[in-house]
């Protein structure tokens, strides 16, 4: 019962548009969540709002028993749930490195040596130390991805959400990050993934949560889902998706 | 034709301590004024910047802040600079039983906010061309909005208008002639000095002519070199050293 993240009845409205409609679920500590879906089905919204990227409508979102729609802190908040989005977001005016250590230093307070070496420590874990002097725009798609996931593993986070992480790659790159993720995955890390990478999902995650038109129609362990889905519409969207493979 | 150079290099040699006199005062009230005016740039874009808050408060502040730099901008955008010299100058003399202003600091004063007002476009304009990625890549690891605008989105904008930024430092360099209205001593009005002196009108002004091109010319060429030293260099070198002794 060491509920880390609870949504509950989570809406989100653009203008008249009701985009999520009622969600609830919830993500224990340790969990590998995958989100399922068709495009548009509202999985991007979801994960921003649990950032608190967007403002929902109504409903609650419990981390560690607090509503953090009432907190007055949301950087605070944000530091310990980060994101990891599909265009990378990595900043442009600074290294490799210096994109590892400007969090902590400005957020965490660390000192410079200290942000340094843990910066050093998880970009050796995604295979990219040897870029720490590189800009953002002088490395490939997935190298980038890969620096992104070590600034969120940098600030030492409880959660790490991923935004289809490897949906703005080339298929040859789609590999090498879906790699770290499940190393990371292995090592206990809590991660709510959005993800079109269905054999990935299967393996990396214990709880799979399929959405249509902004509601969950199912969830369930990978198995459940992936295996013998009790929906029609889960069954319709995985066989789509399998054809169009 | 010889006539032409004999005459240039007489004013130069008889007149090149005023000429040297102008072109310090010129480049000390543009320069000046161009940093000051950045740095109005950078608070007024940075303000009206700052995401809508939920408190009304805040919101009701912000947006009257926002009215009164939105009336700054159009105001001083909107009238020639050598009218706003005048209207100043005399205004503040008009306030002060007749006491005038110092003419330089006068002249710093009246260019900085002329410029301030272009700058304020020009840095709102950089800083919403920045990707909203950038912002929400700061956000997400926790910044908040004035260490993301500090950290992140400043210094891209700044990359990003430095060509605006030498644009206006040319035209202050140009504009600070007509700052000559209020008497102040930049190159202009030593120009004019000259030529009543010598009456040689067309030489002296050629001269100021070079000498005007020459300055905005180093300033365009010495800023272009800035461009690229903060673009780096076109590669970078691959790190060798294992982390074991990057620890140690
Ligand atoms: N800022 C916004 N303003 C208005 N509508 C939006 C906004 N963001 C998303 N939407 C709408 O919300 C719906 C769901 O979008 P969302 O990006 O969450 O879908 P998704 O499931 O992530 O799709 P995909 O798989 O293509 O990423 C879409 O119809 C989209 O047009
Ligand atoms: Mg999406």
């Amino acid at each position: 019962m060491d509920k880390i993240i609870s949504v509950n009845g989570l809406k989100k409205s653009f203008g008249e548009n009701e985009i999520l409609k009622d969600i609830n679920f919830s993500v224990s500590r340790g969990d590998v969540t995958c989100i399922i879906g068709a495009s548009g089905s509202g999985k991007s919204t979801m994960l921003r709002c649990i950032n608190l990227l967007e403002e929902p409508t109504a409903g609650e979102i419990i981390y560690k028993g607090q509503n953090i729609l009432k907190t007055k802190n949301i950087p605070a908040y944000r530091a310990k749930v980060e994101m990891v989005f599909q265009s990378f977001n990595l900043f442009e005016n600074m290294t490799v490195l210096k994109n590892c250590m400007i969090g902590q230093m400005k957020v965490l307070k660390t000192d410079k040596e200290t942000a340094r070496n843990e910066a050093m420590h998880y970009l050796e874990k995604v295979g990219m130390a040897p870029y720490i002097n590189a800009k953002p725009r002088q490395l490939s798609g997935g190298q980038k991805q890969r620096v992104a996931i070590a600034r969120a593993l940098a600030m030492k986070p409880d959660v790490i959400l991923f935004d289809e992480p490897t949906s703005a790659l080339d298929p040859q790159m789609v590999g090498e990050v879906l790699e770290v993720i499940k190393n990371i995955a292995k090592e206990g890390l809590t991660m709510i993934i959005v993800t079109h990478e269905m054999a990935f999902a299967r393996d990396v995650s214990n709880h799979v949560v399929f959405m249509k038109d902004g509601v969950i129609c199912e969830e369930g362990s990978p198995d459940e889902i992936f295996t013998s889905p009790k929906k029609q519409e889960t069954k319709d969207f995985l066989s789509r998706f399998m054809n169009n493979r | 034709m010889t006539a032409f150079f004999k005459e240039v290099v007489d004013i130069l040699v008889k007149y090149h301590g005023y000429f040297l006199q102008g072109i310090g005062y010129t480049m000390l009230i543009s320069l000046t004024g161009t940093v000051v005016g950045l740095i109005i740039g950078l608070i007024t874009g940075i303000v009206r910047t700052i995401p809508q808050s939920k408190n009304p408060v805040i919101r009701g502040i912000l947006k009257v802040v926002n009215a009164i730099i939105s009336i700054y901008v159009e105001v001083f955008r909107g009238t020639p600079m050598m009218v706003q010299s005048m209207v100043i100058f005399w205004g503040y003399a008009f306030m002060n039983n007749g006491n005038t202003l110092p003419l330089i600091p006068a002249g710093i004063f009246i260019v900085s906010i002329n410029t301030g007002a272009y700058m304020a476009e020009i840095v709102r304009g950089g800083i919403i061309s920045i990707d909203k990625g950038q912002f929400e890549g700061a956000y997400s690891i926790g910044m908040n909005h004035f260490q993301t605008m500090i950290n992140v989105i400043v210094p891209q904008t700044m990359r990003n208008i430095l060509p605006a930024i030498s644009n206006e430092f040319v035209i202050n360099i140009k504009d600070t002639s007509v700052l000559n209205v209020i008497g102040v001593t930049e190159l202009y009005f030593f120009t004019a000095k000259i030529s009543k002196m010598t009456w040689a009108i067309f030489e002296t002004y050629v001269v100021a002519c070079v000498i005007y091109f020459i300055l905005t010319f180093t300033i365009t060429r010495l800023l272009k070199l800035a461009e690229r030293k903060i673009d780096g260099p076109a590669s970078y070198t691959i790190n060798e050293m294992p982390a074991a002794a990057e620890e140690g």
